[in-house]
C-alpha cells in the first residue's frame, strides 16, 4: 500500500488525476521513515493543485527531512516550509536538535494526516468499541459489573485500571477517536482552503484526441469550427459548466459541490464530536423516584443522583418542581405476550418556577416534558408498598410507602428495606419482598403477573443499631447487618391490611397498602441541538459526495477533409460511483449536435438498457483514473499504448 | 385493538408461498446457469483487466465510428475481446434474456409480491409497523433485499445476482418462520413510537442493500479469484460458473453501488435512532450494546469507503473489509438480539 497516497485525497478520488496540474504521485516509498524514503512520500503527500507546498515538500526529497528549523505541526499541513535540499540532517541526526524534532513533527504530522492512519485508526475505534459491548458498563449497568466483580475477584480489580467497566470514557479509547478527529481536521482544513483555490482555476485544457474519452461523439456542420466553439460554449456555459477556451476547443468542468459534500461530511462530523463535548461540560444528567403522591423540586439534595457536567454547579439547576399524582401500567394478560405491559402513563403536575401555578401532564415513554430546557424523562416504575410501625412503647414511629425495586421483570418481584430508626427501645430494620401477584410454587412465594392482583409482602426483621449515625453514608435500598440482629419470627407473606405482631415486644409492622413510584430522568444538553444540526449537516454532504459527480466535456471543432466542420465531442466524469453521467452527456451531445444542425457521425449514449456497457464504461474510467494517477503527467486516453 | 387472528394467519400462509416461490426462482436461476447462454466473451488476461474495460468503451465507440470521416481509425480488433458487443451509441442490441432467467424473473417477481402481502397482512393485523421484533426484522430485511434485487435485475440486466442473492433469503426466511417465529402482538411502550416507522424503516433498507452488497461483493472475490488462477494457468473449479458471470471489475462495482446506496440510509437510521432514544431514553447515545454495534458497523463501512477510494486499498482488499462490516451488521442481528442485554431487547425471543 502506498503510503504517500495523500489522506482524504483519495477519499473521493478528487485528486486531480486528470488534469494537467495532477501531481498525485503514488507513493513508491516504504514507510521507513528514512531520508530519501520518508522525502519521496512527502513528496506524494504534496496533493494535486497545491503547487506551492508540493514544492516544498519535494525539495526535501532530496535532503531528507530537512526543514526550516522552526515548523510547527500547523506550518507542516500546507504552508510551505522552506526545505533546504543542502541540509543532510534526518529526522534522527543530533545535528541541530530542533531541526531533527521539528523534522520528526512533520513527519509524524504526515504519518497522522495520511489516508493509510486515518484507516488505521478507524478500524481501532471499531474493535475498540467491542469491548464495551460485551463486558459489563459502569455507566450502562452497574449492577451487572458488581456481579462480574463478585464471579471474577482476581480478573476484575485489572479490567477496571484497564478501564474495561468504564470504555467509553477510558484514555485509551479517547486517545484513538482524539487522534482519528485530528488526522481527520488535519486533512480536511488544508483541503477546505484548496478547494476555494481550486474554484479559481480554470478547467484543464482539452485532450487532443476526444474519442479516446470514456464518452465521445462527433457530427458534421456547416458552421465554421469558431462558431461552432462558440455556441457549444454558450450551451455548456448555460448549464453552469465552467468553460476555458482556446483556439480550436472548448473545456468545461462541473461537479465542485462533490468536493464540497465530501467536506462538509467530515466537518460536521468534527462538529458532531464538538457537540458531545458540549454536552459533557454544560450538560447535566439527574435521577429522581418519586413515589404516587410525592412531589420534589430541582434541587441537588431532592435529586437520588446528580451527575453534572465538568463546568455545571448545583445553582444551574432549573427551578421546577413535579408531583407524581398517580402512575398507571396496564399489562397483556393473555397469549404469548402475557405479562408483557403494554402502557405506562405517570399523571403529573409541575410549574416551571416557585409560585407558578402547576400545570398537568401525563408522562409517558417516547413522550418526556420539557420545561425550561430540561426534559423530564419516565424511565422506570415499581411497586412502593405502605408501611405503619408501633415500637415498643406504643408509638406509630413510621407510616409511610416505600420504594422496593424490581428484581425481575416478568413479575415484577421487588425487593426493598425499612428502616425505623425513631423505634423504641431498639432500632428496626425489615428486608424483604414484594410481589404484586403471589403464587405458591412448590412451597416458594413467587410473582406471576406484573400487576398488582395479589400483593404480598414478606419481610425478615431486625432489631438493634442501624448503624445510621456512624457518619457513614448508606443506601436506603440496603441495611447493614453489623449491629444488627434478627428477631425470631419467620417471615410469611402479609396481604395489605395484615400485620405482625414482633416477638421480645419490639413493636408492631402493618402492612397498610401499596403505592407506585416512577423513576424520573432529568437532563439537561445543551450540545443536543449542535448534533442534530451536525447530523443533518454529515448527511446532506455525504449525499451531495455520493451523488454529485465532477465531470468534464471537450469539445473541439476543426475543418474535415471535405470543407465541412467536424465537431468532437468528449465527457469524462470522475468517481461517477452512482452512475448518469452517460444520460447527461448523451443529452449535452444531442443539443449541441441539434443547435448546430450537424448530422450526427456517431451517435451518443445513454440507452438505458446499455447498463452492462455503462458499468463497463464507469469501470474503465475508474481505472483511467487510477492508472491516470500514477502518472506525473496524465494525459487523457493518450495513455493506453498507442 | 385485539390481533386479527385471521389476516395473522393469512400472513402465515403468504411467507411459507413466498419461500416456495423464492425456492422455485432459484431452480429457474440454476437452470439458466446450467443450461442458458454463457456470457458472450471469455473472462479477460487477468493481468490488465483495468485495460480490458477501457478498451470495451473506447472498442464499441469505436466500431460505431469506424470508417466514418473524421473517426479516428483503430483496429476494430481492439474492443473484440470484452463485453457484450453492444453498441454505446446509435441503436443498439439490447440482449434479451433466456428463457429460464425469464421464468425465474417472474417466479422472483411473483414471491416479492406474496412477501409484500405477507408484511401487509401481518401489520394490518396487528395495527402497527409490522417491525417490531426479530422475527418481523428478518422478514422485512429479507423482503428489501430482494427489492433490490428485482431493481437491479431490472436496471443494470444483473441477472445473474439471482441465484446467489435469493440463496440467504430463502434460508434466512426458513429460520424466521421456524426457529424465531412470533406470534402477532402489540407494542411494548418503549416501541410504541412514530420513530419506528423512521428508524426501523431506514435500518430495514440499508440492511437490505448491505444483503446485496455482500453477496455481490463475495461474488467478486471468487470471480476475481477465478480469474487470477486463469490467469496463472491454474485449474479454477468454478470455471462453470464464472462463464456466466461478469468480469470482477463489474462485480465489484455493482457490490459498490449498493453500499454507497446504503451507506447514507444507515447513517440517517442511526440518526433517527438517536433522536428517538433522545425521546425515549433521555439521551440521544448511550453505546447501548445495540447501538455500538450500529456504530462498529458504521465504522468498518466507513472504512470500506475509504479503501475503495484509496489506491493500494481498492478490489480484494477493500471487499474483505465490505464482508467484516456485513459481518459486524449481522452480529448485531443475530449475536446482541440472543445474547446480550440492553435497551434493544426485542427480539421477542425469551
Amino acid at each position: 500500500m502506498p503510503p504517500g497516497s495523500g489522506h482524504h485525497e483519495a477519499v473521493t478520488s478528487e485528486s486531480i488525476a486528470t488534469g494537467e496540474n495532477a501531481v498525485t504521485g503514488v507513493g513508491t516509498a516504504e514507510n521507513a521513515g528514512g531520508t530519501a524514503a520518508a522525502g519521496q512520500a512527502a513528496g506524494a503527500q504534496a496533493t494535486a493543485g497545491q503547487a506551492t507546498a508540493g514544492q516544498a515538500t519535494g525539495a526535501q526529497a532530496t535532503g531528507g527531512q530537512a526543514t526550516g528549523g522552526q515548523a510547527t505541526a500547523g506550518q507542516a499541513t500546507g504552508a510551505p516550509a522552506p526545505g533546504r535540499a543542502g541540509a543532510k540532517t534526518g529526522p534522527g541526526s543530533s545535528a541541530g536538535g530542533r531541526r531533527a524534532l521539528s523534522g520528526w513533527l512533520r513527519w509524524a504530522w504526515r504519518q497522522l494526516t495520511s489516508m493509510r492512519t486515518a484507516l488505521v485508526l478507524l478500524f481501532l475505534l471499531a474493535v475498540a468499541s467491542v469491548p464495551g459491548s460485551v463486558i459489563p458498563q459502569q455507566g450502562i449497568d452497574p449492577a451487572a459489573v458488581a456481579v462480574y466483580y463478585t464471579s471474577h475477584p482476581a480478573l476484575a480489580p485489572i479490567m477496571a485500571r484497564l478501564s474495561l467497566f468504564n470504555v467509553f470514557a477510558a484514555p485509551w479509547f479517547a486517545a484513538i477517536y482524539l487522534l482519528l478527529f485530528l488526522s481527520l481536521a488535519g486533512c480536511v482544513l488544508p483541503r477546505t482552503f484548496r478547494l476555494v483555490g481550486s474554484a479559481r482555476q480554470l478547467p484543464p485544457r482539452a485532450p487532443r484526441n476526444l474519442a479516446r474519452l470514456p464518452l465521445a461523439a462527433s457530427y458534421r456542420t456547416a458552421l465554421t469550427p469558431a462558431e461552432a466553439l462558440e455556441s457549444a460554449a454558450r450551451l455548456l456555459s448555460g448549464k453552469r459548466f465552467r468553460l476555458r477556451t482556446s483556439d480550436g476547443w472548448v473545456a468545461a468542468e462541473k461537479g465542485y459541490l462533490r468536493e464540497v459534500g465530501n467536506l462538509l461530511f467530515h466537518i460536521a462530523l468534527l462538529a458532531l464530536l464538538g457537540s458531545v463535548a458540549i454536552g459533557g461540560i454544560f450538560g447535566y444528567k439527574a435521577d429522581r423516584l418519586l413515589v404516587s403522591g410525592q412531589s420534589f423540586g430541582d434541587t441537588v439534595t431532592a435529586l437520588d443522583q446528580f451527575r453534572p457536567g465538568r463546568l455545571v454547579t448545583p445553582q444551574d439547576l432549573a427551578p421546577f418542581s413535579i408531583r407524581l399524582d398517580n402512575f398507571t401500567a396496564h399489562y397483556i394478560t393473555s397469549g404469548s405476550l402475557r405479562g408483557e405491559p403494554s402502557s405506562f402513563d405517570a399523571f403529573i403536575r409541575y410549574s416551571g418556577r416557585p409560585g407558578a401555578p402547576m400545570r398537568a401532564y401525563v408522562l409517558r415513554v417516547n413522550h418526556p416534558l420539557e420545561v425550561d430546557g430540561v426534559r423530564v424523562y419516565l424511565i422506570g416504575h415499581g411497586y412502593a408498598p405502605v408501611f405503619r410501625i408501633t415500637d415498643g412503647a406504643g408509638r406509630v414511629v413510621f407510616d409511610s410507602p416505600v420504594p422496593f425495586i424490581p428484581v425481575e421483570q416478568s413479575g415484577l418481584t421487588s425487593e426493598g428495606v425499612i428502616k425505623v430508626p425513631d423505634a423504641d427501645p431498639d432500632q428496626l430494620g425489615f428486608a424483604g419482598v414484594f410481589l404484586p401477584t403471589a403464587v405458591d410454587v412448590n412451597g416458594r412465594l413467587q410473582s406471576a403477573f406484573p400487576a398488582a392482583l395479589l400483593p404480598r409482602v414478606s419481610l425478615v426483621s431486625y432489631a438493634g443499631n442501624l448503624g445510621l449515625n456512624d457518619g457513614q453514608p448508606q443506601s436506603v435500598y440496603e441495611l447493614d447487618p453489623a449491629h444488627l440482629r434478627r428477631l425470631p419470627i419467620a417471615p410469611r407473606p402479609l396481604a395489605p391490611g395484615q400485620s405482625m405482631k414482633l416477638p421480645d415486644n419490639a413493636g408492631t409492622l402493618a402492612f397498610t397498602g401499596y403505592r407506585q413510584w416512577a423513576s424520573l430522568a432529568i437532563t439537561y444538553d445543551p450540545g443536543q441541538l449542535p448534533a442534530l444540526i451536525s447530523g443533518i449537516l454529515a448527511i446532506a454532504g455525504l449525499l451531495l459526495s455520493f451523488a454529485v459527480r465532477r465531470r468534464r466535456v471537450f469539445v473541439r471543432a476543426a475543418a474535415g477533409p471535405d470543407g465541412a466542420t467536424v465537431v468532437h465531442l468528449g465527457g469524462l466524469a470522475r468517481s461517477d460511483a452512482v452512475g448518469g453521467f452517460e444520460a447527461e452527456f448523451a443529452s449535452l451531445a444531442g443539443e449541441i449536435t441539434e443547435s448546430h444542425g450537424g448530422s450526427r457521425l456517431t451517435g451518443t449514449a445513454g440507452r438505458p438498457e446499455d447498463q452492462q456497457a455503462g458499468l463497463d464504461a464507469a469501470a474503465a474510467f475508474d481505472d483511467q483514473v487510477s492508472s491516470a494517477r500514477n502518472d506525473r503527467e496524465p494525459s487523457l486516453g493518450n495513455d493506453e499504448g498507442e | 385493538m385485539p390481533v386479527n387472528s385471521g389476516l395473522a394467519q393469512l400472513s402465515e400462509n403468504l411467507l411459507l408461498f413466498t419461500i416456495v416461490v423464492y425456492a422455485l426462482a432459484m431452480l429457474a436461476y440454476a437452470c439458466d446457469f446450467a443450461f442458458g447462454r454463457q456470457r458472450i466473451s471469455e473472462p479477460a488476461p487477468a493481468k490488465v483487466p483495468e485495460l480490458v474495460g477501457a478498451r470495451a468503451v473506447a472498442g464499441t465507440a469505436e466500431k460505431a465510428a469506424t470508417g466514418a470521416a473524421g473517426g479516428m481509425p483503430r483496429s476494430p480488433a481492439e474492443g473484440s475481446d470484452a463485453g457484450p458487443p453492444v453498441a454505446r451509441f446509435a441503436g443498439s442490441t439490447s440482449e434479451r434474456p433466456g428463457f429460464w432467467v425469464r421464468t425465474a424473473l417472474v417466479l422472483t417477481v411473483i414471491g416479492l409480491a406474496a412477501h409484500i402481502a405477507g408484511i401487509l397482512t401481518r401489520g394490518l393485523s396487528e395495527h402497527r409497523v409490522p417491525w417490531g421484533n426479530m422475527y418481523e426484522f428478518v422478514t422485512a430485511i429479507t423482503c428489501m433485499a430482494v427489492i433490490v434485487l428485482v431493481a437491479i435485475s431490472l436496471r443494470y440486466k444483473a441477472y445473474y445476482i439471482g441465484l446467489f442473492v435469493l440463496l440467504p433469503v430463502v434460508v434466512a426466511l426458513g429460520v424466521a418462520v421456524t426457529v424465531i417465529y412470533t406470534p402477532a402482538g402489540s407494542l411494548v411502550p418503549a416501541l410504541q413510537s412514530y420513530w419506528i416507522a423512521i428508524h426501523v424503516t431506514a435500518m430495514i433498507i440499508a440492511t437490505g442493500l448491505y444483503i446485496v452488497g455482500a453477496v455481490t461483493t463475495t461474488m467478486y472475490l471468487a470471480a476475481d479469484r477465478h480469474e487470477r488462477r486463469v490467469a496463472a494457468g491454474l485449474p479454477s473449479r468454478t470455471a462453470g460458473i464464472m462463464l456466466h458471470l461478469p468480469r470482477p471489475l463489474v462485480l465489484d462495482r455493482l457490490s459498490y453501488r449498493t453500499i454507497l446506496f446504503a451507506f447514507p440510509v444507515w447513517t440517517f437510521g442511526i440518526m433517527a435512532g438517536a433522536i428517538w432514544a433522545d425521546q425515549a431514553w433521555g439521551r440521544y447515545w448511550g453505546w447501548d450494546p445495540k447501538e455500538t454495534w450500529s456504530f462498529i458497523t458504521w465504522v468498518v463501512y466507513a472504512g470500506f469507503l475509504h479503501a475503495r477510494a484509496t489506491a493500494g486499498w481498492r478490489g480484494r482488499k477493500a471487499a474483505y473489509i465490505q464482508l467484516v462490516g456485513f459481518s459486524c451488521l449481522m452480529f448485531n442481528l443475530i449475536g446482541i438480539n440472543l445474547w446480550v442485554t440492553g435497551l434493544h431487547s426485542y427480539a421477542g425471543l425469551g
